[in-house]
């Protein structure tokens, strides 16, 4: 099978079809970004979007994901030079991470919310987020950096946006 | 020796891991200037930091190239930043008890300045960690401590470590590693908690067979966690787990069994004390206790999950010489080492264990369980073996909150405390029963615990105080969990002070000025207050909902000091909403402003948690939670506007880690209280505890 993956096509062996897309990305192919938490979809830390839509990648085999695009954190930074995307670098601006275990799935998820609303309000953010645990408590730096990434991306014509 | 002077020597010696055989027991040297000469390398004028400290999101990894940069005088990209494992470095006791800062940075210090001394004179060009012969600078002539004009150069804070490799989902953690021909590997236990005794009765090993992608299943003596002896699984795949594991159909014989209903009996305070003197004293003034009382309360703190997001996972994999490598996301790697040394019989340099950053520790991560699981199973399939607990494992087989019940009585004397009097009863914590079994446990009891006791002397000045506490051993795994006992000490302490003051018709502020002696408590309490604007009107609440404001504070360890303030509405219903929460904190010299604040933030988020959802329920001899369905931690909704003010005057480095969580939970409980009148004394809240009255 060959899976849409940060905008490559990606061969999967057979053996790892049926396996769920979070231990496919992780040890069959490396990406080791989206991270298991929980492995029933409640804390959001292997995240990946799926057609640009954020999908828990616990729950859904490689084989639900057959012939759509899949991208995740990996696939986030310019494929030529690594530049960030605008939401990585405003996590590194409000500089967010703790331990750092959910923020590739809290990523994810701000960069789907932006696509839907490029300006959201904290109470969007909180909705969007909610599905997305951390214990260290950066919550309030997760607003700020969606925030931060808003305005940048909002003050800067043809910045990108998408995934 | 008094028993007090006893107790505090007793603070050096923690964990202790359980198993067949002789418990090992940690090593905890104190860091000195010729240890720190090993951290720090020299070699063709670039730099090597082996962090001393396992980086679990304090970010210490940062501060710590922070202060190699000022001190040996060269920009952060000639200093690589390096997890070490146990053969880079000599062994350097846990990351615990928030004190990477205030014992760790002095001599690391030390030993860049003496490195950039013996550069400067030409005596050296590569130090590849040989040790060079020179005395040790003061701190206040060390560049990093630098005060006044010298000092700007600190505030401007290097990049966060390793966050590139974060917001790019780079490998970091032990489950992130990757070894060629590597398998997957499980523990399966029976269905109670380990403290009782447990056997397998019956399994289907042949339909595990058949299984795609099986490996092996094996029985193993190393395999037993207290008195509960496993089976291993090997796969070719995680998924293959999963299928193994409900092939298997694992049945299993339990000894005993209990419900919460025990655990809460064993616990109660009332009836300890209805028979006489709890077994441990911290401060024992002669007092009346027949005669009535101003206040008069008893609080409930249950079992709780640490609840990082990283299950604990290790690598492990064994050399055709029959040497161990192990990655492991551990908050005391050498204690990893020495354990997997007594286990498999092999010398420390056979062993070596890679300090992955963890993900998520919180006092949670500092026994030996998945590591060993990992190396079990990797010797016996003769190939690297990865292990990541599932979430169930994690609550089931870890370790929570250690639960403790209170009961406080307090006389006041014209708006002063008189008598106070807090019994209480917990299960251990630096002795826990998850790494400690009874019989030697039993043995620790004569001189209490340090983690129990932590926080429960009282600040305030009384004039007579009795502080004691009966140590009991529960048949749930519990110990450090943040801040230890100082986390629930400060729940019930600044609440009861808080109901004295309203008792007493003064107001909470002015009441706690009024017994407060301690300088730097007075000042966090004062800046917390002027910045929350304490006495000026609470938000307005929308309609239907009640709003207030309390604050509480409190020290941690006797080096940091903490004040938080407030803002809660509750709806009709019961629902509470944080509005705001405001902290003063001093914790002495800063390194990394930013950082310390981020440290304060959690802190806060933990105060929400404990009142408002930390609960780790028990039915059926174990934690019924089975994820964060049934053991939840607060989400985004729940966190409020925080505002963080650190106060810095130039005293000694303290703690940050665990400073706040003394304060905010009853900061929370405080605002309550004013907005409802109803005083929380079990936790987390029951909605239905504040729901409003029908008119």
């Amino acid at each position: 099978m060959q899976l849409n993956l940060n905008h490559r096509s990606t061969a999967i062996a057979d053996a790892w079809i049926d396996e769920k897309l979070l231990f496919v990305l992780r040890e069959h192919l490396g990406l080791v970004g989206p991270k298991f938490g929980c492995g029933a979809g409640l804390c959001g830390a292997c995240t990946v979007l799926v057609d640009g839509e954020p999908q828990r990648s616990c729950l859904i085999r490689a084989r639900d994901v057959d012939g759509r695009a899949v991208v995740s954190i990996e696939g986030l930074a310019s494929a030529k030079g690594g530049a960030l995307h605008p939401v990585q670098q405003a996590w590194l601006d409000e500089a967010v991470p703790q331990c750092g275990y959910c923020q590739a799935g809290q990523i994810m998820a701000a960069v789907a919310l932006l696509r839907q609303h490029p300006q959201p309000s904290d109470a969007q953010i909180d909705v969007a987020m909610a599905g997305h645990l951390c214990r260290c408590g950066t919550q309030q730096r997760v607003r700020s950096a969606i925030h931060r990434a808003a305005a940048q991306v909002g003050g800067q014509a043809g910045a990108r946006m998408g995934p | 020796m008094k028993r007090r002077a006893f107790m505090a020597g007793s603070l050096s010696v923690t964990f202790v891991v359980a198993g067949c055989s002789f418990p090992v027991i940690p090593k905890r040297p104190a860091p000195t200037p010729e240890a720190a000469q090993g951290w720090i390398q020299y070699r063709d004028g670039r730099y090597v930091l082996f962090l001393p400290r396992v980086e679990m999101g304090q970010n210490i990894a940062t501060a710590m190239k922070h202060v190699a940069c000022i001190e040996l005088g060269v920009p952060a990209t000639s200093v690589d930043m390096r997890l070490p494992s146990t053969q880079d470095i000599a062994l350097v006791r846990a990351t615990v008890g928030s004190e990477s800062v205030r014992h760790f940075v002095l001599p690391l210090a030390q030993a860049c300045a003496t490195l950039r001394e013996a550069i400067a004179s030409g005596k050296v060009s590569n130090n590849s960690g040989a040790v060079l012969p020179a005395e040790p600078l003061p701190a206040a002539q060390l560049r990093a401590f630098k005060r006044g004009a010298g000092r700007s150069s600190i505030q401007a804070a290097l990049p966060l470590e390793q966050a590139q490799q974060i917001v790019r989902g780079e490998p970091l953690y032990a489950a992130d590693v990757r070894r060629p021909g590597m398998l997957f590997g499980r523990v399966l236990r029976a269905p109670a908690s380990p403290e009782l005794n447990a056997h397998v009765l019956a399994m289907n090993e042949a339909a595990a067979r058949a299984q795609p992608g099986f490996v092996a299943v094996m029985r193993d003596p190393l395999l037993q966690q207290a008195n509960s002896l496993g089976v291993g699984i090997v796969a070719r795949t995680p998924g293959a787990l999963d299928r193994i594991e409900a092939a298997l159909a694992l049945q299993w014989q339990v000894e005993g069994g209990f419900e919460q209903a025990d655990l809460d009996h064993a616990l109660d305070i009332d009836t300890r004390l209805a028979r006489g003197a709890l077994a441990h004293d911290l401060v024992a003034d002669p007092m009346d206790r027949d005669a009535s009382w101003d206040v008069d309360l008893r609080f409930d703190i249950p079992l709780a999950v640490h609840g990082q997001i990283e299950p604990r996972a290790a690598v492990a994999e064994f050399g055709g010489d029959g040497a161990l490598q192990l990655w492991v996301g551990s908050q005391d790697v050498f204690y990893q080492r020495d354990v997997m040394a007594r286990r498999f019989g092999l010398d420390a340099e056979q062993v070596t264990v890679h300090s992955c950053r963890v993900g998520g520790g919180f006092g949670g991560k500092t026994i030996c369980t998945v590591e060993l699981e990992a190396a079990v199973l990797a010797r016996a399939a003769a190939a690297p073996v990865k292990v990541q607990w599932t979430r169930t494992q994690e609550l089931r087989y870890g370790f929570g909150r250690s639960p403790s019940s209170h009961r406080v009585r307090v006389r006041l004397d014209q708006g002063r405390l008189g008598d106070w009097w807090h019994a209480f009863a917990s299960s251990h914590i630096l002795f826990m029963n998850a790494a400690l079994p009874a019989w030697m446990q039993r043995f620790t009891d004569f001189v209490g615990d340090g983690g129990v006791a932590r926080g429960a002397t009282l600040a305030y000045t009384a004039a007579r105080r009795r502080t004691e506490f009966d140590l009991v051993r529960l048949p749930v795994f519990s110990g450090p969990w943040r801040g230890l006992g100082a986390g629930p000490n400060g729940l019930v302490i600044e609440s009861v002070i808080d109901e004295c003051a309203f008792k007493a018709g003064i107001d909470p502020l002015q009441f706690r000025l009024a017994n407060l002696e301690d300088a730097r408590l007075r000042r966090v309490l004062s800046h917390a207050a002027h910045a929350a604007g304490w006495g000026t009107p609470v938000l307005p609440a929308a309609a239907g909902q009640r709003a207030g404001r309390g604050l509480a504070c409190g020290i941690y360890k006797e080096n940091a000091f903490a004040a938080v303030v407030a803002d809660v509405t509750v709806d009709d219903d019961g629902q509470v909403q944080l509005q705001r929460l405001v902290c003063a904190h001093d914790c002495g010299h800063v390194i990394n402003p930013d950082q310390v604040r981020a440290q304060c933030e959690g802190n806060l988020v933990w105060g929400i948690g404990m009142v408002l959802y930390d609960e780790l329920p028990v039915a059926d001899s174990r934690v019924a939670a089975g994820n964060f369905d049934a053991a939840p931690i607060p989400r985004i909704q729940a966190i409020p506007r925080m505002q963080v003010l650190l106060i810095d005057e130039g005293e000694a480095p303290g703690g940050a880690g665990e400073t706040a969580i003394v304060a905010a939970g009853a900061a929370i409980s405080n605002a309550i209280r004013a907005a409802t009148g109803v005083r929380l004394t079990r936790f987390p809240v029951r909605h239905a505890d504040l729901r409003r009255s029908s008119p």
